[in-house]
């Protein structure tokens, strides 16, 4: 992608001077230029929302200094960007801890606590769960797929991610990208018996058999879907990608 | 099954390591995998390259294909120069030379440098437990060369040192099953993948990326040129090896053997074999004698599903 002169800014890392794009995501010029910051619930394909704030950098900008995730700070002209400073680790060792708190089951985030040293939290733990309700799913959902089928429910402790009521939503096709993304396999597939279950969103679709080779290969309300998004037949999707 | 792979592709890491303008001819699955692989690996690694077509196709004088460190070495000693490399990192990183960060190191090759000329070099790498990951393109014969039989070349398989004619059937000894003499080293991660099935692919890479000591991975590569078969087809044919059971996808974590894609209802073999030139010679009761092998290894296989090896 060629990027005109003016869009271009000069900016600092750990004292280092590079160039970046106006207002991109400053946690993506970081992993561009090869730094390693961690983070779980941000994907350079949909838009950033610092869920999980463990992408947790130094901005110094001006005279002010201060404590930002990096994910959705844009990068701009002469601002100076600092890594793994004391109180950027001491602060995501504490997000860790929340985290371990709100997702025990989560098998990333206790990963990345061991790798910072945390072992337990003085939270109460929320047992059995594995979601940080970073949200992640829900935009994918939106932005990528158009099917907005997913969002949360309640607010402050009781916010959780569901389908509408959580009951079964119509609007889901059963694509599995939320499945995908989920950066702690919250969301559970299965595919048994011919049937496509995505366990969270309660969401059970019989899957299509090739005309040709007599395998499932995808849910038929999903197929009729595209069939109707494009405007073909039905029987456009009737044998499986192999015997096309 | 085919999974979850409508919407997933447009979550696919965007950057590529290994970008255009290579020469690999028209449908080479196995330029594909290696884009792939690096798309997931990333900006921080560097690539020992042993010599094959991914050497050849990508970095002709004055031309290069690759956007981070790569260094070409001699044929059978990738795994080696790979260990080095990762070896020098960590001392340069102790002496505090160079700033601490994870820096991945990767040794490349095609089946030939994997099974049969650098076998020794990857032994001793796996034994010696170094964080690296060791990735193998298996595309069943030296291709670049003009396709001759490796040790990783499937029974029945013509190619120019083992021809079909009057009083050959064509390669006449089995397929070398390198990912289990890898496994037999007792390393952390050790995973067969298929460019067809990416996000297969993508997710064993992650994992090979996490572990620590040494990964390996067996990449099935698909090889138009070299297999006699139209080059759109490469990525069925892929599927295909997959449903038939020739190459079934699986990865043993820790020794736990977990097959990744399970089908138990093979395809019949013909379904893989009869697209292809290099068998076309078969006649039936040798595709059926074949067939018995490949439902009986995978049979196996099936038995030490979730076993500690």
């Amino acid at each position: 992608m060629a990027v005109q002169d003016e869009q271009k800014v000069s900016f600092q890392i750990e004292g280092r001077s590079y160039q970046g794009i106006r207002e991109e995501s400053l946690l993506g010029a970081l992993r561009r230029y090869g730094y390693e910051v961690p983070s779980l619930c941000y994907h350079e394909a949909v838009s950033p929302y610092g869920a999980c704030r463990l992408c947790l950098v130094e901005v110094q900008k001006g005279k002010r200094r201060k404590l930002t995730t990096s994910c959705n700070y844009p990068v701009l002209e002469g601002i100076e960007v600092f890594l793994d400073t004391e109180k950027v680790v001491s602060t995501r060792k504490m997000v860790l801890q929340l985290l371990l708190a709100q997702a025990p089951e989560a098998r990333s985030v206790r990963e990345l606590a061991e790798e910072y040293g945390v072992t337990d939290t003085p939270f109460k733990k929320d047992e059995g769960n594995a979601c940080i309700s970073c949200g992640l799913c829900a935009r994918v959902c939106k932005e990528i797929v158009g099917a907005d089928a997913i969002g949360f429910a309640g607010r402050g402790l009781g916010k959780r991610m569901v389908s509408p009521y959580d009951e079964t939503n119509q609007a889901c096709i059963g694509c599995a990208a939320c499945v995908v993304v989920c950066p702690t396999d919250c969301i559970g597939l299965k595919e048994e018996n011919g049937i496509r279950s995505i366990e969270r969103w309660h969401r059970d679709l019989p899957m299509k058999n090739c005309k040709v080779c007599e395998r499932p290969f995808a849910p038929t309300f999903q197929l009729n879907h595209f069939a109707d998004q494009i405007g073909v037949e039905k029987s456009h999707f009737d044998t499986c990608p192999n015997c096309r | 099954m085919e999974g979850p792979n409508v919407f997933a592709a447009r979550l696919f890491p965007q950057d590529n390591f290994f970008v255009s303008g290579h020469r690999a001819c028209q449908g080479c699955a196995e330029v594909l995998a290696v884009r792939m692989v690096h798309q997931v690996l990333g900006r921080n690694t560097i690539v020992a390259s042993a010599t094959g077509c991914m050497e050849i196709i990508s970095s002709s004088y004055p031309d290069t294909a690759w956007a981070i460190p790569w260094i070409h070495v001699a044929f059978e000693n990738s795994a080696a120069v790979a260990s080095g490399v990762e070896t020098g990192l960590d001392i340069l990183m102790k002496k505090g030379k160079i700033p601490r960060r994870r820096i991945q190191v990767v040794g490349m090759g095609g089946d030939g440098a994997t099974a049969d000329i650098g076998l020794q070099a990857l032994s001793g790498a796996l034994e010696r437990g170094h964080n690296m990951i060791y990735v193998c393109y298996d595309n069943e014969a030296y291709m670049n060369t003009g396709i001759q039989r490796s040790s990783s070349t499937p029974f029945g398989a013509a190619t120019t040192t083992s021809p079909a004619g009057k009083q050959s059937q064509g390669q006449s000894t089995w397929k070398k099953n390198i990912p289990m003499i890898a496994a037999a080293h007792n390393i952390p991660y050790v995973a067969t993948a298929s460019p067809s099935y990416p996000f297969d692919l993508v997710a064993k890479v992650k994992k090979a990326m996490k572990v620590k000591g040494p990964a390996y991975l067996h990449i099935f590569s698909c090889c138009p040129t070299g297999w006699r078969m139209k080059p759109e087809l490469a990525i069925a044919i892929g599927r295909l090896a997959v449903q038939t059971g020739s190459f079934p996808l699986y990865e043993i974590e820790n020794g736990k053997l977990e097959i990744n894609l399970p089908t138990p209802e093979l395809r019949p073999l013909k379904d893989y074999l009869k697209p292809q030139g290099r068998f076309r010679h078969l006649d039936d009761a040798t595709i059926a004698e074949i067939e018995l092998r490949v439902q009986a290894e995978y049979r196996k296989l099936e038995r030490r599903q979730g076993q500690v090896l």
